[in-house]
């Protein structure tokens, strides 16, 4: 009978070590959601749920409550930061998010505190969400996420935060953002706002390329041809043209807009990127400064 | 620690909990088809129960039949039936049956273990684990009267014990809400028996 005892009493605890960096996040209408208080006086939150922009309101599990203000929100990855006047708060102990394996046991604290348990259920590599983020890893957790958990922390069996529970991800899959992609984003949003992302400015329709156009690219897959230009983009002032077909970036072939995507995101803005493309029967190598991709309109 | 004994210390410590729970819990029938569970509350033959389980008032729609893990089919009288509550206790002729321990639904912690004992869907025996979703009792500042845990319970659960990892009863199963288990705390269920005692 001591095991399982000792196993219930350790997830109790689990919780209770979290919760002390758990917070109530008042930042839209009726239900709230949840926060962590990463750093002191810095709470995360899931993007999602912020709706307000001002008269923010975070409450600890003891009941004190305090205002919050918005430092900044990255779409991409469902995060916002808020700042807290309260210090002196604990922040949140973080625990190895690389170490966590299928199989392991995991719980989510939402505000109360509230408990979920279950299991890691897959892990993978790095990996981008379907509002652009990139994401260090894929962490999908087998627990209920019941309402107001999205911003909760994900929790291994010895309470230390290991990442951040949404359901602003996935519409199917219950999915956490591991802590080290967490303190990232906290890191760029505080010091620069931000999370900047290279941008070429470029729509892209894959082509099968006719066996002419192989010849003039060895090695090439598909081709990418362009189908749209942002005015006065990166790729309009380098000078590409509606209709070149993309062959290689940075002498890497491509097959899928999406290689455009993961290779021009991860670069530093102002750098420069080699294009190979075929314009009017003629093989071509454009250089291009990668831009900073424009915040989305809210 | 050693990466197997663990595991198994854990599973064998469940298969325990389970066998000794499994015999505390009875099946109750009320009106032909409402399948239900009960408790073996004590060992003057009480059985505590979810009103709900019973229907009505219990009395009108004829004895309630009980069937214990032995196999026996024993018909109740209804000692009480709340409603509000949703509980009820009734009484069968035996002397000799094997009472659930009870425990204290007053000092959960959220993220405890708990396991829920019933007849699922009519499947006699079954065990759920699952841990409490947040903390009862009356200094918990959810002010909720039910146990609410993070456990799947299905039609048939009702009437049955919650226990916690010692598998002492801490609640009686009553109803799912927002794809929460509901459980009324077992200290209600006591007071319930007492006034059934006393009478």
């Amino acid at each position: 009978m001591q095991t399982l005892v000792s196993l219930s009493n350790d997830l109790a605890s689990a919780v209770e070590r979290a919760a002390r960096a758990v917070v109530t996040v008042h930042a839209r209408p009726r239900l709230p959601s949840t926060g962590i208080v990463w750093r002191s006086g810095l709470v995360v939150t899931a993007e999602h749920t912020v709706r307000l922009e001002s008269d923010l309101r975070v409450t600890w599990t003891d009941g004190q409550s305090a205002p919050a203000t918005l430092v900044a929100r990255d779409p991409g990855t469902d995060l916002a930061v808020l700042r807290v006047v309260e210090s002196g708060r604990p922040a949140a102990e973080l625990g190895d998010s690389g170490a966590l394996r299928t199989g392991h046991l995991a719980l989510a604290v939402g505000y109360g505190p509230r408990a979920s348990w279950g299991v890691i259920s897959a892990t993978g590599g790095a990996w981008r969400t379907w509002r652009g983020g990139d994401v260090d890893r894929l962490l999908r957790v087998d627990l209920v996420l019941y309402p107001g958990f999205s911003g909760g922390p994900l929790v291994d069996a010895s309470g230390a935060v290991v990442g951040l529970v949404t359901s602003g991800l996935s519409r199917q899959l219950e999915l956490a953002v591991p802590a080290t992609t967490v303190s990232r984003v906290v890191d760029e949003l505080v010091s620069r706002g931000r999370v900047s992302r290279g941008y070429l400015g470029v729509g892209l329709q894959p082509v099968a390329l006719t066996e002419a156009f192989k010849r003039l690219a060895p090695g090439a897959g598909l081709g990418l041809m362009v189908v749209s230009l942002e005015p006065e983009g990166p790729a309009a002032r380098a000078g590409l043209l509606l209709g070149d077909v993309l062959t290689a970036l940075e002498g890497t072939p491509l097959h899928d807009p999406g290689d455009v995507t993961a290779a021009i995101a991860g670069r530093p803005v102002d750098s420069n990127v080699r294009v190979s493309l075929i314009r009017g029967g003629s093989p071509l190598d454009v250089s291009v400064t990668v831009g900073e991709r424009p915040s989305r309109k809210r | 620690m050693d990466g197997t004994e663990t595991p198994q210390a854990l599973a064998s410590d469940l298969a325990a909990v389970a066998r000794r729970l499994r015999q505390s819990t009875v099946e109750v029938r009320a009106m032909e088809r409402a399948i239900g569970s009960g408790i073996i509350w004590g060992g003057e033959g009480l059985i505590v129960t979810c009103a709900h389980v019973l229907r009505g008032d219990g009395r009108a729609s004829g004895a309630p039949m009980v069937r214990l893990a032995d196999g026996r089919l024993l018909r109740a009288a209804v000692l009480a039936c709340d409603r509000r509550a949703d509980l009820a206790v009734v009484r069968v002729d035996a002397q000799d049956l094997p009472a659930a321990s009870i425990g204290d639904s007053d000092c959960l912690r959220a993220g405890e273990l708990v396991l829920a004992f019933g007849h699922p869907w009519g499947l006699v025996g079954a065990v759920v684990t699952g841990v409490v979703h947040a903390a009862s009792g009356p200094e918990a500042p959810t002010g909720s009267p039910w146990i609410r845990a993070d456990l799947r319970l299905a039609p048939g659960h009702s009437g049955g014990p919650m226990t916690d990892a010692r598998g002492r009863v801490v609640g009686v199963n009553t109803m799912i809400a927002g794809g929460l288990a509901l459980a009324v705390p077992s200290r209600v269920a006591g007071a319930l028996v007492e006034r059934c005692r006393a009478r």
